[in-house]
Parts: structure tokens; sequence; C-alpha cells
């Protein structure tokens, strides 16, 4: 690695950037043009409009059942308000206000306390969503307020008594906030967001160009035949994508400065002793570089793995989509950073900067948040020259997805990248259409859950593709001696997946109102048992075993035996979208996977996923022994000394399995 | 010089079959020699030339440039390997002598060298009234004069040409083809690429042909004329087409 190599690679990548109008005008010169042009165009307009709405006034029926000197009162004072029009209550008052002709409509009466005093009912009509009707409960409530005042007290002068006597409670409230605290807390709420988005697409900006682009105008070729070693090539590169994220952000920054000064100099605000938290800025500055360098790695390995810059404009989106999502906690009130929270990328900086901002933050914080930014950093940057030193990746040619070529070519439509695109409009399915009919009625919804959704489209596909469905979902018959044994191993598997997950809810308690929704989902009252199993344990088990290990299954069946084992398993749990049941579903998935690998038949799978779920139902069922309860539910009593002897059980079991299906195992990778 | 030894390249197809780019692969261009690769597109021209200018790995076999093998000395091979290939882009934004300039540094040479260089080669080719203009404004001919420097700045001993006049008009392939006479003279050892018959004809001292990857024959236009006792060009390199594809079909006949 030659440093002053990469040098050479970073000069001549930030000459032709700064060349690139495009790139100069949306970097360095929008930022300047657009700040001022928002802050001051906007609040400029923001006066005028008000002093307008102000003109314009509204128009108030006015009615006045009492017609006493009192009610006078109170209308002289309502009509002291400017730009507001009375007109006389009228049957059809109504209809106007309910065409919008009128804004408001108050009505007084009275009515007399206990005390024979009179006490005036003002009710006011008005609709808050309009311009008219803020300005209405504004203006009326200010005016009443004051009529109110003045009455009190002609009514204790009348007993010769002043306010003084209605005044029991004196507040004075003392606020020990700095100006700059609150500042700071208003700021850190919007800038972590702004900073991160603006590193981002700064980063964004000329990532595309810096590999994509060079293969979209050949130049690639050319770079890569000159004795530069690629790893200085990528170095280069990658400073000139952190270079310019941290141009637009500082540019940002300094114009959004500029701007904020002036309109609060202009709109008159008492800004003295409030000084720009700059010390602030530095150490955002610091913890941002990290994430610039994380930025710059992630979207150098899109620009060098797409073919042209339109695809790598495409790959960006969903990044720069998440990182928005990551990006906007800052605005969310309650969420502060912990040590957990700052092991995770974006919203690590994010909150921390918004602690930053109300000067609130531990020094411990910042370092586990640039650690564990540069800890992904290092493995983009692996990524990335891994990706650029890979001739498939740098000479990708077009892939024919048209279905007639992947039907011709069964091969290349089980690929994962079908298969992942295949789950996610799956998983897409069951989050939109599937919750919707289970939050409607659960039998039904669950039903059509499994059969339209889970089943039907792996059977549609099937015959689209004209693929076999039998050799495909594996739907072959087994040795009996494999059924009984997987209903041995499945007793033990149970038992012990169950305490997994009592050990996990040691760890993150599961919130007992999920916990009884659970098991209400497995106590149907108004079905029979057999109905109950049915739809829990049967139905689930041929349905999901048809699509995770017979269908999916077979798209990463590529290399190594345990990778489509642990894909399927993975996918299978996340599936279930439930983050508690995550490790336990995921180990069952491992295990089927497994067993569907050794057995070659989905018919063993469906049979351990059936009793898998069938012992579930029958410990929530019958599960009232006292013993029993005590052992699926109360962590305090979990009866630990069981592991054990399923330890031994599922040990053995599996081993047995193991020797008696060697010999299908070279069946199985043809 | 440059020697190819029992190159083989395959690439995985999408349905996991695989495809042989280049299939046991030998010849040998020397010093002062311009070679030609001959071949219908696809036949495995472009492959081999980027396995030689280690842009990608050979699945078997391998090659040396000046000595260095391609697989134990890449670095060293892209330092003493110029290549050119007509569909070659440029950086628009940049002037040509800065272009050059990036390459030159790249290639690890001083900027008084590559000054130097500059000069010299620009007063060569004509080239002093656009050495400071943007290339973006250059019309093809400069910009194919451009790539020509930019290929030859560390003024390498071998000289790689991929299709070098594809796509190109008459005038500026002429410069290119003088150019490569030029490499020549200068004792350079020069391996080119070309599916025209007419271009192989001019400028080779020896003819290299490639079918399906593989090796069809090789020699002197003299020689290749007396084996296939055929005169044109054209018509030797289809007789070898015809004599490799009755060898396969009598070789499957014989299971």
């Amino acid at each position: 690695m030659n440093f002053s190599k990469a040098l050479v690679v970073y000069k001549k990548e930030m000459l032709e950037m700064f060349r690139d109008k495009r790139t100069i005008f949306s970097t360095i010169i929008l930022p300047f043009i657009l700040y001022p042009l928002i802050f001051i165009g906007v609040s400029s307009l923001m006066v005028r409009q008000t002093a307008k709405l102000e003109e314009k006034g509204a128009v108030i029926a006015l009615a006045d059942s009492v017609q006493n000197q009192d009610s006078q009162f109170l209308i002289d004072k309502l009509q002291t308000i400017e730009h507001f029009q009375y007109i006389p209550y009228s049957v059809n008052a109504d209809s106007l206000y309910q065409q919008k002709n009128i804004h408001g409509i108050i009505v007084i009466r009275d009515s007399l306390q206990e005390s024979g005093i009179p006490v005036f009912l003002v009710s006011v009509q008005l609709d808050q969503s309009t311009d008219q009707g803020k300005l209405i409960s504004a203006k009326v409530n200010k005016v009443l307020q004051q009529a109110k005042d003045e009455m009190v007290k002609q009514r204790l002068s009348a007993y010769g008594l002043t306010t003084q006597i209605v005044n029991t409670v004196h507040l004075t409230q003392k606020d020990t906030s700095s100006p700059q605290k609150k500042l700071g807390s208003l700021l850190g709420a919007i800038l972590p967001y702004l900073l991160i988005m603006l590193l981002i697409t700064g980063a964004s900006i000329v990532a595309a160009d810096l590999v994509a682009g060079e293969k979209e105008r050949k130049t690639l070729e050319t770079l890569l035949v000159s004795s530069t070693h690629r790893n200085e090539i990528v170095l280069g590169k990658y400073l000139t994508i952190i270079t310019f994220a941290l141009i637009n952000v500082l540019v940002n920054l300094f114009s959004l400065y500029f701007s904020m000064r002036s309109m609060v100099s202009q709109s008159g605000l008492e800004m003295t002793g409030v000084k720009f938290p700059f010390q602030s800025f530095l150490v955002l500055f610091i913890a941002l570089i990290p994430l610039a360098t994380l930025f710059a790695a992630v979207l150098l390995s899109i620009s060098t793995f797409s073919r042209n810059m339109k695809e790598a404009r495409s790959y960006e989106q969903p990044v720069l989509l998440v990182s928005m999502l990551l990006a906007i906690v800052s605005f969310f009130p309650a969420i502060e950073l912990n040590n957990g929270l700052a092991l995770i990328p974006i919203i690590n900086i994010s909150l921390l900067f918004k602690a930053v901002m109300i000067s609130d933050y531990k020094i411990i914080h910042l370092l586990l948040t640039i650690c564990s930014t540069l800890v992904l950093d290092v493995f983009a940057v692996i990524l990335t020259v891994k990706l650029f030193n890979s001739e498939n990746v740098l000479f990708r040619s077009e892939v024919d997805t048209g279905i007639k070529q992947l039907r011709k070519n069964k091969r290349k439509f089980f690929s994962p990248y079908y298969g992942l695109v295949y789950y996610v409009l799956a998983l897409l399915a069951l989050y939109y259409i599937g919750s919707a009919w289970q939050g409607k009625e659960i039998v039904s919804g669950m039903l059509k859950t499994e059969i339209i959704l889970v089943l039907l489209p792996v059977l549609l596909i099937l015959a689209v593709m004209k693929l076999d469905v039998k050799s495909t979902l594996r739907l072959n018959s087994t040795r009996p001696l494999n059924y009984l044994l997987v209903l041995l191993i499945a007793v033990p598997a149970s038992v012990l997946v169950t305490l997994v997950s009592q050990l996990i809810n040691l760890v993150y308690p599961i919130p007992p109102e999920y916990l009884e929704k659970m098991s209400e989902l497995l106590n149907l009252p108004q079905l029979k048992l057999w109905q109950i199993v049915t739809l829990i344990a049967i139905l689930p088990a041929i349905c999901e075993e048809i699509m995770f290990r017979g269908f999916i299954f077979r798209f990463f069946e590529k290399g190594s035996k345990w990778f489509p084992i642990l894909v399927s398993a993975g996918l299978f749990a996340l599936f279930h979208l439930d983050p508690y049941r995550f490790v336990p579903v995921l180990l069952l998935g491992i295990l089927l996977g497994w067993l569907l690998y050794k057995s070659d038949s989905i018919y063993v799978t469906m049979l351990f996923h059936a009793t898998n779920n069938t012992l579930a139902i029958l410990i929530s069922q019958f599960g009232t022994a006292a013993w029993l309860k005590n052992f699926m539910l109360d962590q305090d009593n979990l009866q630990w000394w069981l592991s054990i002897p399923a330890l031994i059980l599922l040990a053995l079991t599996l081993y047995i399995f193991n020797q008696n299906n060697k010999k299908l195992l070279t069946a199985y990778s043809d | 010089m440059i020697d190819v030894i029992h190159l083989s390249k395959t690439f995985p197809q999408k349905d996991g079959s695989l495809l042989a780019a280049v299939d046991d692969l030998s010849f040998s261009a020397q010093d002062g020699e311009i070679v030609c690769l001959l071949g219908v597109n696809g036949a495995g021209k472009t492959t081999t030339m980027r396995i030689i200018s280690t842009l990608l790995k050979p699945t078997s076999g391998t090659a040396k440039v000046n000595g260095y093998d391609i697989l134990q000395e890449p670095q060293k091979v892209r330092e003493n390997l110029g290549f050119l290939s007509g569909d070659t882009g440029l950086y628009n934004r940049l002037t040509a002598r800065e272009f050059i300039t990036y390459f030159g540094r790249l290639y690890g040479k001083d900027d008084n060298y590559i000054d130097a260089r500059i000069e010299t080669m620009a007063e060569l080719l004509d080239m002093k009234d656009f050495l400071d203009k943007k290339i973006d404004f250059l019309s093809s001919g400069m910009k194919q004069k451009v790539s020509i420097v930019r290929s030859i700045i560390h003024d390498p001993p071998v000289m790689i040409f991929d299709e070098p006049t594809g796509g190109l008009d008459i005038l500026t392939a002429r410069h290119i083809v003088s150019f490569i006479r030029n490499c020549k003279t200068q004792g350079k050892c020069v391996l080119f690429s070309t599916h025209i018959m007419r271009e192989a004809e001019r400028i080779a001292d020896r003819i290299v042909m490639i079918h399906r990857g593989r090796l069809l024959a090789e020699g002197t236009l003299e020689e290749l004329r007396e084996v296939s006792s055929q005169q044109d060009l054209d018509d030797i390199f289809v007789f070898f087409i015809n004599r490799e594809t009755s060898e396969t079909e009598v070789k499957a006949n014989e299971f």
C-alpha cells in the first residue's frame, strides 16, 4: 500500500468533483441560497399572514337572552375586538354557520347559583381547524377574561372587599435553565436528524460517480490496469466521499447558523446571553467523522457493486431511507442514550448529539458510539476492498430475468436472490393482509393466512414455473423408524426450547400482557380440542413446512450444507413477526432444517412441527396442574433439572437419527 | 515479450454451468514484434488480454510479461505494460494534460519526467493546441491521441491494444496504426487484437488465430498461406475454422 498513490487518486477525484457544476451546486451553492430563502422568506411570510388574518377578522352571530346591564357589559367588551363583526342571532344562524358565512356563534344566558347570584353562561361555537376559529378562540377568551376580572372586582367592592381576598394562591415559577440550554434542547431535536441526513446525502452525491460512474464511462479498466494497487484506488475514493460528506455538513451548518441569526435579530426576540454552542459543535463534528467514514464505505461498496450510476442510485435509496428512520429518534422526547443504544449505528449518533446539545452527555457514550461505528466501518471497508478485488463484480454483465428464461433454467430460478424476493413478498402479505384477517376474526384469519398466504403462493409458483411438485418440495416418504424417531426428538427439543425462552425471559423480560395474549391464542374456548390441534398444529405444520423447508430451502442450496439450514431457519423465525419468539423459533428452525437435510423428506419435518405445536397446546389446555403451570410460566420455579434428561434424550435420538440416515446424504446433494 | 502458457479461463454462468472463454491457449510475442490476436467476436480475445494485463485471474495456466508472472508479480506486470482499447473512456472534466499527468503519477513517475514526456509526445502527435483543453471539448481523434499518450506515459516495453481501431474513423485509425508501428521500431513487444482481417494483414508480423477460446493456427501470413493454400486472410481464417470443426466432428464420431 502506497499512501502517496492513494493521495494522487484522491486529489484527482476532488479536482474532478469540483469541476462538476452539479456537484458544486448541490453541495455548496444550494445551501447558501436555500437557508436564507427558507428562513427569511418563511418568517416574513408568517408575520404578514398573521396581520392579514387579523384584518380579515370574523363574523359572529351574537344572542343575548339576558338583556340586562351586565350582559350588555359583556357585549360591549366583545365589540371592542378589532375587525370582528357581530350580527344578531336568528333562527338561520346555524345554517349560516354550516355554510361558513359566519365563523362563530356566541350565546349569553344566565343561571342562578344557590346563593342567588347570577352567573353568565357564555357559549362560543367555533371551528378550531380554521384560521378564523383560532382567532375567535384567542380573542374572545382574552376579552371575556378581562370582563370577568372587572365584574369580580365590582361584586367584591359591593361587599366592601378588594380582589386581594380571592388571590388565594400566588404562583411564581423559577426556570433555572439557561437560554443556552433552551436553545440546546430545541436544536437537540432537529440538528441530529439534519446533520445525519446532510452527511449521507453529501456522501451519496459523489459516491455513485466514483466507481459506478467509471464503469459507465468505461474508464475503470484503464485505471485498474495502471500500476496502482486496488487498495490505493479504494482509499483515494473513500477519502473523497468522506471529504464531500463533511463539506456538505459544514457548508449547511454555516449557512443555517447565519440564516437563523439574522432571522432571530429580525424578529426582535430577546437572545442576549444566548451563545451558539460552538464547543458542543466541536464534539459533534468529532463524533460525526466515524459516521462519515461508515457512510462512505457503505456507499462506495454500493457504487462498486453497481453496473452504472442509475443502478447505484436505486441501491442507495434503501440506505438513505433506513438512515432517515434511525436518525429520526432525536425527535422522540423520551429516548435517551444508554450503553446498549450506543452500539446501534446512527441511533447512537442521533441521541448523542441530542445529549451534547444540552451539555449532558457521558464520555463513555461518546467512546462507545465512535468505537462501534468504527467497527462497522472496518467491516464495510473490508467488503468494499473485497468487491473491488472481485472480477465478477467489476465486470458484471446484465442478467436476463425474464420468466421464460427462468422457466427454461430452473437452477437460475433457485438462487438466493429470488428466494429473498419471494420471502419479502410473503412477509409483506403476512404483515398487511394476514394480520388484518386475524384481527377481524382469529380462527378464520389463521385459516386464511396459512392456506392463502403461506401455502397457495408456493403451489402457484411451482405451477407457473412448471416445476415438479413432489421432487421440488421433497414429498418423499421415508422409513417408518424416522417418524418414530422424530416423535422422540420433538419432546425433549420442545422442552429445551421452552427452557431457552425462559432463559431469554430472565434477560429480556416478556411483558405479562403479551404472555396473556399468547395463551389466549392457544386457548380458544369456542373450539373443541381437535379443532384447535388442527388449526394451530397440523395446518401450520403442513403449510409452513412446505413454504420454508420445502420451497425457500431450495433457493439457498449452494455451497455449505449449513447455508440453507441456517438461512431458512432465520427467515422462518423472522416470519413469526415476534421479537420474543425469535431465538426459540430460530433454534427449532435449525433443527427442522437439519432433519430435512438428513432425511430428504418433508413429512419428517411436518411431523416434528405438528408434534411441537401440539405439545404447546396440550400444556396450555391441561396445564392447570400446578407444577406444569409453574414450569411454563413462572420463571422463579423453573424446573432447570429437566434440561439434563431432555439434553440426554435429544442427543441420543439425534445420534440415532443421524446414524439411521447416513446413506441418504449423497442422494440429497444431487 | 509476452509468454502465454496453457492459459484457461472459465466463467460461471448464472445457471451454474461453466463457459470456457479461453481454453488451454499458448503463444508468445517477442520484443520488436507485432503479434495479432485474430478471431471473431466472442472468440476470447478480450478475455486473454485482460488476463495478461492482470484485470482478470486465469482459471489455470499463466502468462509472463517481460519475464514477470501475472500471478506472482502483478504489480511488476502492470508497470511493464501499456494498455489501450478502442472503447476506453476518458475523464471528461480533466484537461488532456491533467489526464495524462494523473496516470503518470499512478505509474509512480515524478512530475519532471511526466512533463518532459508529455512535451515529446505532444510534439510527435501534434497535440500542442489542445493539451490544456478539457477532454469534454475534444474531437474523437484528439481523444484517441490523448489515450495513446496515456498508455505509453511510463514508456513500457510491452504494449497491448484491444481492438484499438474499433469504432474509429479512417483518419483516427491511421494514427493508431502508425503508433503501433512506431512502438515496434522502438523495440517494444506489441500484442493487438482485431476481428478485421485487413488490419491483421497490414500490420502484423505474426498472426495468432483463436476460435472459441482455443488456438486455431499461428504463424506469419506466409506460413499460414502455405498451410492453407489460400491467398486471402479471410479465406485462410475460414479454412482453419473448417478444419477445426471437422476435427471435432471426427472426434465426436469416434464415440
